[in-house]
């Protein structure tokens, strides 16, 4: 062992370590230790080991432009025809040198593609690229308190590596640990979204967030644009009864009358509470000339108490005074 | 000048919008129609009138602020077209603090900083100028 030289008292020699202790505790306080997120064992069990979605183009991500770079990447891979610089003047805020996260599911939507938040659970992301589906993530890759905020697009992992792999930065297929990638993406809330058509519906989603999902896409795009999607939600979830409500409306605004009928009678069967759903089926029975079976409907509609009561009272007194 | 013209045309044009738009929060769902899947939903979350009176105003609200961002005008209304209602209120409510994606180039740039300001102040020991 050699002696170090003594040109300092020991007073200040010891300073410098006591220093990094302390920088190190600060940031452990800031930043919330990270520590490698543990799956679950259904999970585990359920995903495969390593999955890579290989065919997903890459684009470089330019100063700030990772959101549309991101986007470019999640749209063209679901075959949308579109380029970094046709997205950049879409959702690219200037004045803030980024993008921000509703224009990110706004412009999914421009695209005719459906945007997903899916729950930020580590489970949920292994299960959604295990389907096959590149998973859009947000990250903070510094500190809460100084946050640089990224956009990646994960396309696969590896269960025994524990790494998630990303088209990130200039960087395609970029391996990052477990760890230090959840310590990153948990700075966000863990927020993730993926981008699919209509009529595919991501592997992890609750019926509830799906629903808000493709009404908010229905609103932007129609009805037309929104039926596959009404019709895979319906088929995945028979007991939701909005679920068929939607389908109902939507295959009612296409001229299906007949298919309109059923999908509300199928909500009124899996919810006989749902006032709108008794009375767009007696308004749909009205019009295709069944009045019994309207008149039967929009009573049940009337009888209901809530915000729907006044328009089922209404329909059935216009109902009764054209007989 | 521009914030003190602001600060007038504000009140006035809130009240301009929230007149104008009272007829279509009062009823959701024209009467002879049927009920629509959007309605439908913003019923279950049991979103009160004032909520749907913020809605409309929180559009109006989004393209003032992108347009002082920087956006395009000529793509503003597109972009705003595009948002839902619960997005419209959020970036309506923050959208000057809310989390912008930017590159990996900051990143770098920040981590550079925050170990030099270390760096000099002692306490950790990545780049020799610093000594």
């Amino acid at each position: 062992m050699i002696d170090c030289p003594r040109r300092q008292p020991a007073s200040h020699r010891n300073a410098r370590p006591a220093g990094v202790l302390a920088l190190v505790a600060l940031l452990c306080l800031l930043a919330g230790c990270a520590a490698t997120p543990r799956l679950d064992d259904a999970t585990r069990s359920a995903v495969a080991p390593r999955m890579l979605i290989g065919d997903v183009p890459f684009h470089g991500q330019r100063d700030y432009q990772c959101g549309p770079a991101s986007l470019a990447m999640a749209l063209q891979y679901q075959g949308v025809d579109t380029d970094v610089d046709t997205l950049i003047p879409q959702v690219f805020t200037p004045g803030r040198e980024g993008s921000v996260q509703p224009e990110m599911l706004a412009t999914v939507r421009r695209h005719g593609r459906i945007p997903f938040v899916i729950d930020g659970r580590f489970e949920d992301l292994l299960t959604e690229l295990d389907a096959g589906h590149p998973v859009v993530v947000m990250q903070n890759l510094s500190l809460p308190a100084w946050p640089v905020w990224h956009y990646a697009v994960a396309i696969g992992y590896d269960l025994r590596d524990e790494a998630v792999i990303l088209h990130s930065g200039m960087e395609a297929k970029r391996e990052e640990s477990f760890k230090r990638f959840d310590a990153t993406w948990a700075r966000s809330d863990r927020w993730a979204f993926v981008a699919l058509p209509p009529g595919k519906l991501p592997a992890s989603i609750g019926a509830e967030a799906a629903l808000q999902a493709i009404g908010d896409f229905e609103s932007v795009n129609g009805s037309a644009a929104a039926l596959p999607a009404w019709e895979a939600l319906a088929r995945r979830h028979p007991e939701r009864a909005m679920a068929h409500f939607g389908l109902g409306n939507a295959r009612h605004a296409g001229g299906d009358l007949e298919g309109a009928i059923t999908a509300f009678g199928d909500a009124t069967a899996a919810d006989e509470t749902l006032a709108p759903a008794w009375l767009n089926l007696g308004l749909a029975q009205a019009a295709a000339g069944r009045r019994d079976a309207a008149h039967e409907a929009l009573t049940r509609a009337a009888a209901l108490p809530g915000p729907w009561q006044e328009h089922g009272r209404e329909a059935l007194e216009r109902l009764t005074e054209e007989e | 000048m521009m914030k003190k013209l602001c600060r007038y045309l504000s009140p006035l044009l809130i009240a301009a919008l929230m007149l104008g738009s009272l007829p279509v929060v009062a009823a959701p769902a024209p009467a002879s129609g049927m009920i629509t899947t959007q309605d439908a939903l913003a019923a279950q979350g049991a979103q009160s009138d004032r909520e749907r009176i913020h809605d409309v105003l929180a559009r109006e609200d989004v393209r003032e602020q992108l347009v002082a961002q920087g956006v395009d005008p000529a793509e503003v209304e597109a972009r705003v077209a595009a948002l839902s209602d619960a997005e419209a209120a959020q970036m309506a409510d923050r959208l000057d603090q809310m989390p912008a994606g930017a590159s990996v180039v900051g990143a770098l740039f920040a981590v550079f900083v925050i170990l030099l300001v270390t760096d000099i102040l002692g306490l950790t020991n990545v780049f020799p100028f610093t000594r």
